[in-house]
């Protein structure tokens, strides 16, 4: 479903990605944990190419996609995207955010994506606050239109970025739940994220990151019991409790 | 039909438009004018004069017709150019911000004065000879206005720009939406919101800048009523308070064409209000 290969990203002098590869399958949940600066956004960037990799290739669904033939805009739409802090635009409303995409890049016509983004608030729970603009809602809430606004263009899989570090405890779990029962449908997933909790029972895959590199991958028992590597070891003993 | 109380009003649209600023708006109108009628009483002239008008109709027509005609070109030119300059400002390639960073420095560094008298001295002389004319010097006197207002709001767009945060861009990019697209439906109607507000201060202020025009002759309020003034002084036209009459009269149009056009912005305000956005709401 989706594959980099040997990926190398640099930002000036900083190498951040140094050769990563990386399967993902169908229906797969990967979660990618590791210090900060261990390269885990600059690697989620690179799937949707928001990040341009400087070496190595990029697969979605067998093509291709980091060639100038392809359009950027195109592998975009494939792959959904959940931001650490939401990025919702503020000046429309909860589905207004949501058919945004719908209406102008898929060419959908206003009633039916209006229908569809009250289809997708209703899934995150949040039928009521259609109308309602980003800052009247709360940062739990504002994921979940966020998450919605990415399912709206029908993405093969999605790509989160530590959906829930922004947020108040209290609103960690509805956002988790959503991700959860998007797992369940079998969604495609790599979610960046600290949340063992999820990671442990959603989770297919763990891949530790650190220093740009993949230190460790594998079902998430295994890892978490049994780290094979000392750096491995030394993070989820601060992490794990 | 009633009509609407403000209040209810209010519920509909929350936070603007409530009883408070309405009441405002009138307690200056009001302040304004009772200024004035005193000011009357103490200096002992009359704005409504018949004798007055009968002599300065005609020239405060002329003077009236020509503040409005220069605004009227005034304001939109620097918009425009305020607008792509700060556009261009926020952009990565150099070669369009670079340019325009020192129209910035140049036209908002030297006195709109200056600016006015250069302008009508010296910028025919970069017009090819057929279309050199009086009333083209007087033109390109009032660009030189619209150029020292666009510098100012050049930045005030580039500040509106630099407003939206950058994970809003992203956002959309994830989408799949193209660069043009953003900008368009994402940033674009947020860059406008925020300038409204400091637009209507720019706006106020080159309506009264018009006047600099008049210095190299245009036909405009305050040229044309000091000229009237010198001949009730020099060749006695009519007494000499007349000369205060003319002051009001023209402050007076000043403040209604200002209240207008700030008005108007903040009916804008109004429309592409984002509920929730304002810390504090009036």
């Amino acid at each position: 479903m989706i594959r980099v290969e040997d990926i190398h990203k640099h930002f000036g002098a900083l190498h951040v990605l140094r050769g990563i590869t990386l399967d993902i399958a169908r229906g797969e949940v990967v979660v990618v944990v590791g210090p900060s600066g261990s390269g885990k956004s600059t690697l989620l960037r690179c799937v949707n190419l928001l990040v341009e990799p400087d070496e190595g290739r990029v697969f979605i669904d067998g093509v291709h996609v980091n060639t100038p033939d392809i359009r950027p805009e195109w592998v975009r739409q494939q792959v959904g995207m959940v931001f650490q802090s939401f990025n919702l635009f503020t000046h429309l409303t909860a589905v207004q955010n949501v058919t945004l995409g719908l209406i102008r890049v898929k060419g959908t016509d206003k009633d039916a994506a209006e229908k569809r983004g009250k289809e997708l608030l209703a899934r995150v729970g949040l039928a009521a606050k259609a109308d309602a603009y980003p800052a009247e809602l709360s940062g739990g809430q504002q994921q979940r239109v966020a998450i919605a606004r990415a399912l709206a263009m029908d993405p093969k899989a999605m790509l989160f970025d530590e959906p829930t570090s922004a947020l108040d405890p209290e609103y960690i779990r509805e956002v988790l739940d959503v991700m959860t029962a998007l797992a369940r449908e079998g969604m495609t997933m790599i979610v960046v994220s600290h949340e063992m909790g999820f990671a442990r029972g959603v989770a297919s895959r763990i891949v530790f990151l650190d220093e740009g590199k993949v230190l460790e991958e594998g079902p998430p028992e295994e890892v978490f019991a049994h780290p094979k590597n000392e750096r491995t070891r030394a993070f989820f003993s601060k992490i794990l409790r | 039909m009633e009509a609407p109380d403000v209040v209810s009003v209010a519920k509909g649209h929350p936070r603007y438009l409530t009883r408070r600023t309405g009441i405002r708006y009138l307690e200056m109108a009001v302040g304004a004018i009772l200024f004035l009628i005193l000011l009357q009483l103490a200096l002992g002239y009359d704005v409504l004069d018949g004798g007055f008008w009968s002599r300065f109709a005609g020239t405060y027509a002329r003077g009236f017709i020509g503040t409005l005609t220069y605004t009227a070109v005034v304001i939109p030119v620097s918009a425009v150019i305020g607008f792509f300059g700060g556009w261009a400002r926020v952009t990565r390639h150099r070669v369009l911000s670079w340019p325009v960073a020192v129209f910035v420095d140049f036209f908002r560094g030297i006195p709109p004065l200056v600016l006015v008298i250069f302008a009508y001295l010296f910028g025919p002389d970069f017009l090819p000879q057929q279309l050199y004319s009086r009333g083209m010097a007087l033109t390109i006197a009032a660009l030189a206005i619209a150029f020292h207002s666009a510098a100012y709001q050049v930045e005030i767009f580039r500040a509106g720009f630099q407003s939206i945060p950058r994970g809003q861009m992203e956002a959309a990019e994830a989408l799949g939406m193209s660069r043009w697209q953003t900008m368009r439906h994402v940033i674009l109607p947020q860059t406008f919101r925020l300038s409204l507000p400091p637009l209507g201060n720019e706006f106020a202020t080159v309506i009264k800048d018009t006047s600099l025009i008049g210095i190299v002759g245009a036909s405009e309020m305050v040229a044309l009523g000091q000229e009237f003034n010198q001949q009730v002084l020099i060749s006695g036209t009519g007494p000499l308070v007349w000369i205060f009459a003319v002051w009001t009269i023209i402050a007076l149009t000043y403040f209604a064409i200002t209240f207008l056009v700030t008005r108007l912005l903040l009916g804008l305000e109004h429309r592409y209000h984002t509920p929730g956005l304002e810390a504090i709401s009036l």
